[in-house]
């Protein structure tokens, strides 16, 4: 009988309060010796002890790497509501370190003098089975209203939901009696029980009797593990012993997990050496390869979508994947501006692994695949419905390889504004957008229009060598001397080709920027425009500005914003470049500070994205702003149909590089137009009417789908040779989430 | 001319917030390193976007050296008095004498009461605020005979066992603005910790809320010097002078001067999230306070 559980180890310590020291230098000793776990027994009402849950969340603080448990928390004595939110900080805190192990309560007149209400152990455990659901609910953020629990124990009515934990927290019960038993195989996820105290023959019967309650409230009894505290010393006795003893209450019993009770370091240093490793053995011998990876609870297996083959997902991907019963799914289900809803969001952490997940997505051909590094791609689909996303945000290191050539190596899955931070101490930074919470990933393929862009280009001028897996799961690097194709191909439509897992940038030596936002009054929103524009192409190279008009509202006049970065740290100079945009119409409000790139990088918020719906929004270049474009520009921003006009410089040193030499090959606009709305349809005609001032547009910021926008993403000669390299490293045509280029090879897709 | 008397601490009041989930912690190692003498955290355990304060402060305490921590201040209605005394002394043992105890009798009692907490009336959140402390206080003497009794209309404590006893004294501090709750403070607490953005009339208010708590702590037969006055901050660092805290330092330092000189405050605890704010705060502001203060009182 075993439950395909590895095996883990743990210690269960003293949490006496005469020398704290001792207990902390314990457990940090016990996680440098390989123990999986920490358990710290709680008896409140003893004056000997340290209080359990301050002592664990102090050896969260000391340790890095072992699962936290108290063994087992007195319930009676905390509130559990309030429990959960303790809960869900500490695994937050920990990094998803806590396992909530609880138990009824014992020694009722301790409690009851204490001020805890004393309880008949019927009463107890009816008293645990309501704490279990209202914990269980606070934690679930995906869970419809605030959580309501009108038990006969606990009354809770209209508590917020959340904040969930960091990972899905496993609740384990310290159990004995056949009620409890029952309760822990209905809801719980592990059976913490002492050796010492079980009668010959009662693990075997404990285990049945969870067993039969987990299958009659449709759950599988593997999905809890079975923890076994033991004791012992080893009296000079050999450590063969010990494995000779434990070896059948794991083939047996289905024993999980051990965990010593000892306090002391020495018995502890020869458990690790002589028993743990030897019992590993001894298992994998008697079950060879029974031990897989735990079981999702029924709960969360019965949000599973359909098509997935969730239980073949590879074991290094397993832990770090999120499905939709999981408690970080509310966090990774939508995108910056976009609701999603997808099957299954991997998560790989090394190149090897994306190459894994994506041979995983590709045995479902059937179902959406959508790539995604931070989750901002406003065309790019980076949540689906049902589908599998393949998540690099983890894939965010920035490493500074050789800051005399000034030589950068960044995960796609790094935020713009880490880059910046990182970059920021060698006195180098590199252009990205406007917003700090971009990933690399997305925009470091589409383009990266930025507010250093005319001085020093786009952001992909800077890429010197990408490394990527491609739709065969081969990892490639590509540069202008190996597959040189590629490289070009990435520069501009690198979505389409596969999935980035290190870019290699050349960054630029900047020090402290100008940093100006000025408000003016846009009444005369055509002339504003046109000002603007003008002021905008006569300036130096070192003056990137973008221009953003919010229509007129509630009787206030339409505003425009602009903000503009000025490369240089001369005061002076600052001032002389901005004197001609500060004047393009009535300010209303001015700020201008000399400071860092990063600085202006760090505005974006820390909290998980949570978009809804679908964006609507436009995308397009302009060489000029002419008095003819800024007049319909004018009527577009007063027309009611989009809420959002913001103009881009480029030109500039973007304009240094030939069209053909990228995928991106918009170089001779000095402008990029964008407009978001709400309306589908009556943005899309308000806009089209703009096309005799226009011309293509940028890849990352549309979202019309119809079949002509790719012709203006890229022009034809540059859309020929992306659809031959298509076929050549794209064939079946895994990557088509944003913009697909369709392979030349492969037939047109006929017209229904 | 009240002033009590006290060593000066400077401190942070710094949000809560779960995500990033360390956010909070950074900023107090901020605090400890820059040389703050605390740093402290609002309790709202109904709070989604907050974390368990008790929680944080416990791993804060294990992440920094000498700063002391509190809250600021904690919802007494969802804590159970004698397990907060109790973590208390055990956070107070782990850490080496660095915690003291903000506490509240309790705001937001809707959301109180959905987590499933008691709803009290003012008057009687200030009478459960007082058996809390009593049997706090009990327990933490662990040298005394006997067991804890405290038979509160509230809160009851029959012959709980004493003990552990905390590594220092630690300080009871308040919040406190009515009447009730400053008598209770005078006759209580350690310290009393208002914010001053609740003061409608500003610091001037504090001359007469300090005079009710001197009133009760001597009628109880203290010194009103038993009761430490601190003060939650809000400010701005900037180059010209506008108004209250809202200039350079050395015009920060001056006015909080005047409020330890004027109306013995000796705690300032500003609400930051701004690391660069927190370093100015311990190391411009701080010692230039000092300074006039001891300038002052030796004088």
């Amino acid at each position: 009988m075993h439950y395909g559980h590895a095996l883990t180890f743990g210690t269960f310590l003293t949490p006496s309060a005469r020398d704290p020291g001792q207990v902390v230098s314990l457990a940090t000793r016990a996680e440098e010796l390989g123990f999986d776990l920490v358990t710290i027994q709680d008896h409140p009402y003893q004056p000997a002890h340290l209080d359990a849950w301050t002592l664990l969340t102090w050896l969260a603080g000391r340790t890095r790497r072992v699962t936290l448990a108290p063994g087992v928390l007195n319930l009676p004595l905390r509130a559990p509501a309030v429990l959960a939110g303790a809960a869900a900080s500490l695994d937050r805190l920990s990094g998803g370190r806590l396992a909530l192990a609880l138990g009824a309560g014992a020694f009722w007149k301790a409690i009851g003098a204490m001020g805890g209400r004393t309880l008949s152990p019927g009463e107890s455990v009816a008293a645990l089975s309501e704490a279990i659901d209202l914990i269980r609910a606070r934690w679930d953020v995906t869970g419809e209203g605030p959580v309501r629990l009108h038990g006969e124990h606990y009354h809770v009515d209209g508590a917020a939901r959340g904040p969930a934990p960091a990972h899905d927290v496993p609740l384990w019960l310290g159990a004995a009696k056949p009620r409890m038993l029952r309760l822990l195989g209905e809801k719980a996820d592990g059976w913490v029980v002492t050796h010492q105290l079980l009668r010959p023959g009662q693990l075997a019967q404990g285990n049945r009797r969870i067993d039969e309650a987990a299958v009659a409230a449709g759950r599988d009894p593997r999905e809890i593990r079975r923890l076994l505290n033991v004791s012992g010393d080893f009296l000079g006795g050999p450590g063969e012993k010990w494995v000779e003893e434990l070896l059948p209450l794991v083939v047996d019993d289905g024993v999980g997990t051990f965990i010593l009770m000892t306090d002391d370091a020495e018995t502890l240093e020869r458990f690790a050496g002589e028993v743990a490793p030897a019992l590993r053995e001894a298992v994998e011998r008697e079950l060879p390869g029974a031990f897989r990876r735990p079981l999702r609870r029924a709960a969360v297996r019965a949000r599973r979508r359909e098509g997935i083959a969730y239980d073949d997902l590879p074991e290094t991907l397993a832990d770090t994947t999120i499905e939709p019963g999981d408690v970080g799914y509310a966090e990774v289900r939508s995108t910056y501006l976009r609701g999603g809803a997808p099957g299954l969001v991997l998560r790989p952490g090394t190149e090897e692994e994306v190459a894994e997940a994506l041979a995983f997505a590709r045995a479902h051909p059937h179902l959406p695949l959508s790539l995604r590094s931070g989750g901002h791609g406003i065309s790019g689909r980076s949540t689906n419905d049902g589908g599998i996303v393949l998540d690099v945000s983890r894939l965010d290191s920035i490493d500074v390889v050789d800051p005399a050539r000034r030589r950068v190596h960044i995960g796609p899955g790094a935020r713009w504004m880490d880059v910046a931070a990182a970059l920021a101490p060698h006195g180098l930074a590199l252009t990205s957008g406007d917003y700090g919470g971009v990933g690399v990933g997305g925009l470091a393929t589409a383009g990266g229009l930025g507010f250093l862009a005319r001085k020093h280009g786009l952001t992909i001028d800077h890429l010197r060598a990408v490394r990527m897996v491609l739709a065969d799961g081969s990892v490639v690097r590509a540069s202008d001397h190996e597959n040189p194709d590629l490289f070009w191909a990435v520069r501009g439509a690198g979505a389409n080709f596969g999935i980035v897992t290190s870019f290699e940038f050349e960054a630029d030596e900047v020090g402290d920027v100008g940093w100006a936002q000025l408000v003016f009054d846009a009444s005369d929103t055509a002339g504003l425009l046109h000002r603007w524009g003008a002021a905008q192409e006569a300036a130096p190279r070192d003056v990137t500005s973008f221009l953003l008009v919010s229509p007129p509202r509630r009787g206030r006049p339409p505003m425009a914003h602009l903000m503009a970065m000025v490369d240089t740290a001369d005061p002076e100079t600052i001032l002389d470049r901005l004197r001609p945009l500060a004047e393009i119409g009535p300010l209303y409000d001015q700020s201008v500070v000399l400071t860092s790139y990063a600085s202006v990088m760090a505005n974006a918020s820390p909290d998980a994205h949570d978009g809804r719906g679908e964006p609507v929004t436009r995308s397009a270049f302009a060489e000029h702003i002419t008095p003819e474009f800024a007049a319909d520009a004018e009527r577009l921003i007063r027309g009611g149909a989009v809420y959002f006009f913001q103009i881009r410089s480029v030109g500039g040193a973007v304009a240094d590089v030939p069209p053909d030499a990228t995928a991106y090959a918009h170089r001779s606009a000095n402008f990029s137009v964008t407009t978001f709305g709400v309306d589908r349809r009556r943005v899309d005609a308000a806009w089209d009417r703009l096309a005799e001032h226009v011309d293509g547009l940028y890849l990352s910021f549309e979202t019309d789908t119809r079949p002509e926008r790719l012709a203006d993403a890229f022009p034809p000669a540059t859309l020929r040779r992306l659809r031959e390299l298509k076929a050549a490293y794209d064939p079946d045509n895994v990557f088509r989430d944003n913009f697909n280029i369709t392979p030349s090879t492969t037939k047109e897709p006929t017209h229904a | 001319m009240p002033d009590y008397g006290h060593d000066l601490l400077f401190g942070t009041f710094v949000t809560p917030s779960v995500s990033p989930a360390h956010h909070a912690v950074d900023l107090a190692v901020t605090a400890d390193r820059a040389g703050l003498d605390l740093v402290t955290f609002q309790d709202h355990p109904y709070q989604p976007r907050f974390h368990d304060t008790w929680t944080l402060l416990s791993y804060v305490a294990s992440r920094t050296e000498r700063i002391h921590l509190s809250g600021n201040v904690l919802s007494l209605p969802l804590r159970q008095p004698a397990v907060l005394a109790r973590s208390a002394a055990s956070l107070d043992l782990l850490s080496g004498g660095r915690v003291e105890l903000g506490l509240g009798a309790g705001a937001f009692w809707d959301a109180i009461d959905a987590m499933g907490g008691r709803r009290l009336s003012p008057a009687q959140a200030v009478a459960a605020l007082e058996e809390a402390i009593a049997i706090m206080r009990q327990l933490w003497a662990a040298d005394r005979p006997g067991g804890v009794h405290v038979k509160g209309d509230y809160y009851t404590a029959d012959g709980a066992k004493r003990g552990p006893a905390p590594a220092h004294d630690i300080g009871i501090w308040v919040g406190a603005y009515k009447p009730r709750m400053l008598a209770l403070t005078g006759r209580a607490a350690d310290g009393w910790l208002p914010s001053l953005p609740y003061l409608p009339g500003g610091p001037s208010d504090l001359a007469d809320l300090n005079a009710r708590i001197d009133e009760a702590a001597t009628s109880a037969g203290r010194s009103p010097s038993d009761v430490r006055r601190l003060l939650n901050l809000n400010g701005r660092f900037s180059d010209t002078s506008t108004s209250l805290l809202n200039g350079p330092p050395d015009q920060w330092a001056e006015e909080l001067a005047g409020l330890t000189l004027e109306h013995g405050i000796t705690g300032f605890v500003l609400a930051t999230d701004d690391e660069y704010a927190t370093e100015l705060f311990a190391s411009e502001v701080a010692p230039a306070t000092r300074e006039l203060v001891a300038a002052e009182r030796r004088g």
